[in-house]
C-alpha cells in the first residue's frame, strides 16, 4: 500500500514506544477505529485521561496518520502480512501489530462503507386493493383496482412512490420482476 | 332507470323536432365534437343560417342533445329506459330511433371522455430492468455487489405526461417484491372479493 509521508510520520510515532507507552497504544488505537465507525465526529474521542501526557497536535497527527491507514486497507481489502509489512516498516514491533491487526479485524466487518451515491434503493413494498363503484363523473365503474407504494431510501432520506394499477397491469409488473429475477439466478450459476 | 328532465332542458330541446331528422344527426356529431375539443360559434353560425333558426336556438338544441347523451351515458341507463326518458319529450317515432342510435354508438366513447376527468393518482405504465454489478467505486475496491436497476415510469393524469423513477433493488428483496405482489393478485380472486364483485352491480 502507498502512503504519504504524513500518514507515514503519523504512524511511526505511533508505533514509537517513546511517544506512547504500553498502556496508551491499545488506547489510542481504539480511539481511532471508534471515530471511524460512529457515524458523526466526536471531537472529545482524543480526550482521554490516559493521554494526557501525550502532546495534543502529535496526538491528532497520529489519529489522522491511522485514519487514513485503516480506510486505506479497507479500501484495497488488504490480507494480514500486508498490513504486517506496512506496519513493520515504520518500526512496530510485533506486540503493537498484533494490537492494531486484532482490533482491524473486529472493526473490519462492521466498516460496510455504505458511501457513494447511487439511485434510490427499494426497501419494501405495500399493496391496497380497492373497488371503484362511483365517482363524480361516472356511475357504475365497478372496477377493481390496486394502489402500490413502493418505499425507496436513498442516502438515508427515505422517498415513497405511489401509483395505481389495474390487475392486467399488476401481473405485467410483476412478470418483468420474475424475469429479472430469473436473470439474476442465470448469471450466478454461470 | 329513467331520466329526469328538467323544464328548461325540455325547452332547449323542443326545436329539435322542427329540422330534419338527418339534421339531428348532424347536431349529434358537432355535440361529440364539443365534448371532445369544444366548439366555436362560427359552427353555430353557419347551421343557424341553413336552417333559418336563431343561432341561440341551435346551440341550446346542441348543448342539449349533449347533456342528454352525457347524462344517459353516466348513468349507463339501457336502452328501453332511454326510450322511455326522451318519450316525455313528445317527438316522433323516428327522431327518438335517431336519438337512441346516437346514444348506442356514442356511450362508450363518452363514457371514456367522461373517465379523464377524474381526479387520479399516477398509474403504471412500463417498468424497464437490468442487472449490474458493482466492482469498485472511489471508496471501495474489489467489491461484488449484485443490483437490479430498474426504471419505472408512470403516467400522471394528464395525457401522454410520463413521470420516471429510476429505481435499484437487490436480489433479496427482489424477491421478496415478487411474493408481496403476488400475494396482492391472489387477493382479487378470493372468495370474499368475488362475492363483493359479483354482488355489486
Amino acid at each position: 500500500m502507498e502512503l504519504s509521508e504524513s500518514v507515514q510520520r503519523g504512524l511511526q510515532s505511533l508505533g514509537d514506544q517513546a511517544v506512547l507507552d504500553r498502556s496508551s497504544f491499545p488506547v489510542v488505537v481504539d480511539a481511532c477505529f471508534r471515530s471511524l465507525l460512529s457515524s458523526r465526529g466526536d471531537p472529545a474521542v482524543l480526550d482521554l485521561p490516559e493521554l494526557k501526557h501525550v502532546d495534543k497536535i502529535l496526538l491528532k497527527q497520529i489519529h489522522a496518520a491511522a485514519t487514513t491507514f485503516i480506510l486505506e486497507a479497507v479500501k484495497h481489502n488488504a490480507d494480514k502480512s500486508t498490513i504486517s509489512s506496512s506496519l513493520e516498516e515504520l518500526t512496530f514491533n510485533t506486540e503493537r501489530v498484533e494490537i492494531f491487526y486484532s482490533t482491524f479485524q473486529v472493526c473490519r466487518k462492521e466498516k460496510a462503507c455504505f458511501i457513494g451515491r447511487g439511485p434510490a434503493h427499494i426497501k419494501d413494498v405495500s399493496w391496497r386493493l380497492q373497488y371503484q363503484m362511483k365517482n363524480g363523473q361516472l356511475d357504475k365503474v365497478n372496477e377493481p383496482f390496486y394502489l402500490i407504494s413502493l418505499s425507496t431510501e436513498n442516502g438515508g432520506a427515505s422517498e415513497d412512490v405511489d401509483f395505481s394499477c389495474t390487475a392486467e397491469q399488476l401481473q405485467d409488473l410483476v412478470g418483468k420482476l420474475k424475469d429479472a429475477a430469473k436473470s439474476v439466478e442465470k448469471a450466478s450459476q454461470m | 332507470m329513467l331520466l329526469v328532465l328538467s323544464e328548461e332542458h325540455r325547452e332547449h330541446l323542443s326545436m329539435l323536432p322542427q329540422v330534419d331528422p338527418s339534421v339531428v344527426g348532424e347536431f349529434g356529431r358537432i355535440a361529440l365534437e364539443f365534448l371532445r375539443r369544444g366548439t366555436s360559434p362560427k359552427i353555430y353560425e353557419g347551421a343557424a343560417r341553413k336552417l333559418g333558426v336563431s343561432v341561440e336556438a341551435v346551440q341550446q338544441g346542441v348543448e342539449g342533445l349533449m347533456f342528454l347523451l352525457m347524462e344517459s351515458s353516466k348513468h349507463t341507463i339501457s336502452e328501453v329506459d332511454f326510450v322511455d326518458s326522451v318519450l316525455v319529450l313528445g317527438f316522433g317515432e323516428e327522431l327518438n330511433q335517431v336519438l337512441l342510435q346516437l346514444y348506442r354508438d356514442n356511450q362508450a366513447q363518452i363514457r371514456r371522455i367522461l373517465s379523464q376527468l377524474i381526479p387520479s393518482q399516477p398509474s403504471f405504465h412500463q417498468l424497464e430492468w437490468r442487472l449490474d454489478v458493482q466492482v469498485a467505486s472511489r471508496s471501495l475496491r474489489q467489491r461484488l455487489v449484485p443490483t437490479v436497476t430498474m426504471r419505472l415510469m408512470l403516467s400522471e393524469s394528464e395525457e401522454g405526461k410520463h413521470s420516471t423513477w429510476v429505481l435499484q433493488t437487490d436480489p433479496s428483496t427482489l424477491l421478496h417484491l415478487i411474493s408481496t405482489l403476488e400475494a396482492a393478485l391472489a387477493a382479487v380472486k378470493t372468495s370474499h372479493s368475488r362475492r363483493i364483485l359479483r354482488n355489486i352491480k
